[in-house]
């Protein structure tokens, strides 16, 4: 075996519980590194699927919660009435909803069920699962991961009361779990439905929440994103349209920005595994001050100390790495947290790139905790380190 | 006699390099841990003031808060009927705030406008002045029935513009109602202070409305809320009741799960503090053998000894605790300490201020000597049980 190697081994065993420790401080943070970015990572991966769906929405200029004319449909269908570019459009409604007895919040919309199936491609639904959404009037699509916590399939009758008007429990069946789209979480279910239980509040009957219109083209996207808005104005009702990612977007950081606050905590996280590594390394410096003198002494030049030196600092990174990047991967794969879901957003993905990524960056602690040691190693001016230690 | 403190300290400046950065190590995850429970204190605080168990939340059966909830005049009018609510000694009539919960979108201060918030708009009437007993007028005047004026809550009017006494605000769901801002409440820093309030009647009219969003009941003294609850949950009424804790606590659920999955990733990072002092810990006992060994010998029992490692690495990571905490002050001042967090009760932000607080340097402190003492434990125990003939001996 290369001398290097064999060195490096007796290095990394000499003090084994500095060696344990100091890949456990390293390991700790990259798990959380690994944990936040994908979350992150998650939440990115769902607008830039918005984004692909070339998708905008139209909402009340005042805010979310302010209801649109249902005829605004007729409206935007007549800025391109032959529907080359405005492919469809779709009125949706929010109403959350509770499965009675639960206390786990969904997110249900009422959608236009003609335009849903063109509007969203993105939920690819067979021609079987198409017919039962156009001919049954209680069809439900249900997000994949919001169907394995309730153990709904395709076929059951479920029952859901909205938090909304009409707040009266409202039968379903369910056609599809959605296996394809990039959404898990969100049900779709029938617009006239919603309309019919609505009778009982005429203020809000009739009413959209918002519109969601398909593009052609992201020309198109651009273009009509300010016509939409031009042809409403100054009419009682105003509107805001924004492309869905936008859309999206400002839904999720109203909530706590969640993707500014992990990257900040993630960022201190990996400086704390820097230092707790930078200080492993100075005290082997520190303990090994004469013999490296001694390597000098005999003939090795700086080049081999700094060697040795980064070559361990790499090491006890990388096996803090592999362990920080192989924990959060396996638990989140194989165990049940792999249901674990955070609220609002999506099921946490740990993606084999990231725990690469984490990987590389326990490379860059390495590098970075055995610069200061290795530099001085390579200054070692011998005969005073061989003086200084006894 | 214990070993003087003078003793560690100078140990710890013999080691500099490594002194630093294990402080670093510690002052960095201290003051995330300080920035963390300031927050969570301060989101607590403004929670803890909602805590009149003898006012009564009545929202529609099925919605999960006021904003979306939706009662007809009838449903409130049923209300009427209820034995327990209380009465106005003067005017005797009974204490029942119908209210209109809606909202404006406002420039955030603190960027100078760069971003919006939503900001609560609930219409009352003035019997809502009985019913939430925190809420009073701190500058200017009540609205006007007559006019469009409006109150802000001093919350609300620190960090979003346009809130001045004086200014006009835009409401109505075309946005082109212009409401006069009057005067400016106070809510005992409660949930409340976040929100604008006008006249019932008028933002009804404003926001082309018939029904309320909630109601809100005083109940006499003595009573006890759950019978309330019942009758109002019960078949001759059927709408849905809270007292104010229980409402509260049921809509910062959200908030919660938030600060339990910041506060086990901070756990995380203290146990790599702690890794990291025990190494140093392990490092200093390791170098200092023969002193150890002296000391035992000239009659320093070994629990001395144990206890003067623990109060070294104490000492260490209250120097990083200091940093950190200064770390985070600093980080509140460049920032700012206002922060607004959307809240689902309202659909709209709840502000609230950071603020230094005795607990807050209290949790930190005992965050800090926790993880020095555990750092420290492991290492000191080893450099108790040495045995001194051998170490003696070895050079």
């Amino acid at each position: 075996m290369n001398l290097r190697l064999i060195y490096l081994y007796h290095n990394l065993s000499r003090n084994k519980l500095r060696t344990a420790l100091t890949a456990a401080a390293v390991a700790l943070p990259l798990m959380i590194y690994v944990l936040s970015t994908a979350v992150v990572r998650g939440i990115e991966a769902y607008l830039d699927n918005s984004v692909k769906q070339l998708r905008l929405a139209v909402q009340h200029k005042g805010s979310l919660i302010y209801y649109l004319p249902a005829g605004y449909r007729a409206r935007i269908r007549a800025l391109d009435p032959e529907g080359n570019r405005l492919l469809s459009i779709c009125g949706l409604r929010w109403i959350g909803g509770q499965v009675p007895g639960q206390r786990r919040p969904l997110s249900a919309l009422a959608a236009d069920h003609e335009t849903f199936p063109q509007t969203f491609p993105d939920y690819e639904m067979t021609p079987e699962q198409l017919h039962q959404w156009m001919t049954d009037r209680q069809a439900i699509i249900v997000g994949r991961d919001t169907a394995a916590h309730f153990g709904w399939k395709v076929g059951d009758r479920i029952t859901i009361r909205p938090s909304l008007p009409p707040y009266s429990l409202m039968e379903f069946h369910v056609v599809s779990t959605a296996d394809k789209a990039t959404d898990t979480l969100t049900l779709f279910f029938r617009m006239d439905y919603l309309q019919e239980e609505l009778k009982k509040y005429p203020e809000l009957e009739g009413r959209v929440g918002f519109y969601f219109i398909k593009c052609a083209t992201g020309a198109d996207l651009k273009e009509f994103r300010e016509k939409i808005d031009a042809e409403f104005a100054g009419s009682l009702d105003e509107t805001r349209t924004v492309d869905e990612k936008t859309f999206m977007n400002e839904f999720i950081s109203q909530q706590f920005n969640l993707p500014r606050t992990l990257t900040i905590l993630s960022g201190i996280t990996v400086l704390v595994a820097m230092l707790a590594a930078a200080n492993t390394m100075g005290m082997n410096f520190r303990d090994r001050l004469n013999e490296l003198a001694s390597l000098k002494a005999i003939g090795f030049g700086s080049g081999f100390s700094v060697f040795l030196i980064q070559l361990e600092s790499l090491a006890i990174c990388a096996l803090g790495g592999l362990a920080g990047a192989a924990a959060p991967y396996v638990a989140f794969t194989f165990t049940p947290l792999k249901n674990f879901s955070i609220p609002v957003i999506q099921t946490l993905n740990i993606e084999p790139r990231v725990c690469v990524e984490a990987l590389i960056v326990a490379a860059a602690i390495g590098a970075t905790a055995g610069a200061w040691p290795a530099w001085m190693a390579a200054k070692l001016k011998v005969v005073h380190a061989l003086r200084a230690l006894e | 006699m214990a070993l003087p403190l003078k003793y560690h300290w100078r140990h710890l400046l013999s080691r500099r390099t490594s002194t630093l950065l294990t402080v670093l190590v510690v002052s960095a995850v201290v003051g995330v841990f300080t920035w963390m429970v300031g927050f969570a204190l301060a989101l607590r605080g403004s929670l803890a003031v909602a805590d009149d168990d003898h006012k009564l939340i009545v929202i529609k059966r099925g919605a999960t808060a006021e904003s979306n909830s939706a009662i007809i005049p009838e449903d409130e009018s049923r209300l009427v009927a209820l034995s327990d609510v209380a009465t106005d000694a003067a005017t005797g009539e009974r204490l029942i705030s119908p209210e209109m919960l809606t909202q404006v979108s406002l420039p955030r201060l603190r960027d100078a406008g760069r971003t919006s918030a939503n900001v609560a708009v609930r219409g009352v009437t003035p019997m809502a002045f009985k019913v939430h007993r925190k809420v009073r007028l701190v500058r200017g005047a009540l609205f006007d029935l007559g006019e469009p004026q409006i109150i802000v809550g001093a919350a609300a009017a620190k960090q979003f513009a346009g809130l001045e006494i004086g200014s006009t605000v835009q409401l109505g769901s075309s946005g082109n109602r212009p409401y006069r801002v009057v005067g400016i409440f106070s809510a005992d820093g409660g949930p409340m202070e976040s929100e604008i309030w006008g006249y019932l009647e008028s933002l009804k009219n404003a926001y082309g409305r018939s029904m309320y969003s909630s109601v809100n009941l005083r109940l006499r003294d003595g009573v006890d809320p759950q019978n309330v609850i019942d009758e109002v949950e019960g078949p001759a009424i059927q709408l849905s009741a809270w007292t104010e804790p229980a409402y509260w606590s049921q809509q910062s659920g959200l908030i919660k799960a938030y600060l339990m999955l910041a506060g086990s990733l901070i756990a995380v990072m203290s146990l790599a503090a702690i890794f990291a002092i025990a190494n140093t810990m392990f490092s200093s006992v390791a170098g200092r053998t023969r002193e150890i060994a002296m000391l035992r010998t000239i009659g320093f029992s070994g629990r001395q000894v144990l206890a003067g490692f623990v109060i070294e690495s104490v000492l260490l990571a209250l120097i990083g605790g200091i940093l950190g905490c200064a770390g985070a002050m600093a980080w509140l001042n460049l920032v700012g300490n206002r922060k607004d967090m959307f809240g689902m009760s309202t659909f709209t932000t709840m502000a609230f201020e950071i603020n230094p607080s005795p607990l807050m340097w209290g949790c930190s402190l005992v965050m800090v000597l926790a993880v020095g003492a555990l750092g420290a434990l492991w290492p000191a125990r080893r450099a108790a049980a040495l045995d001194v003939i051998t170490a003696l001996r070895q050079v």
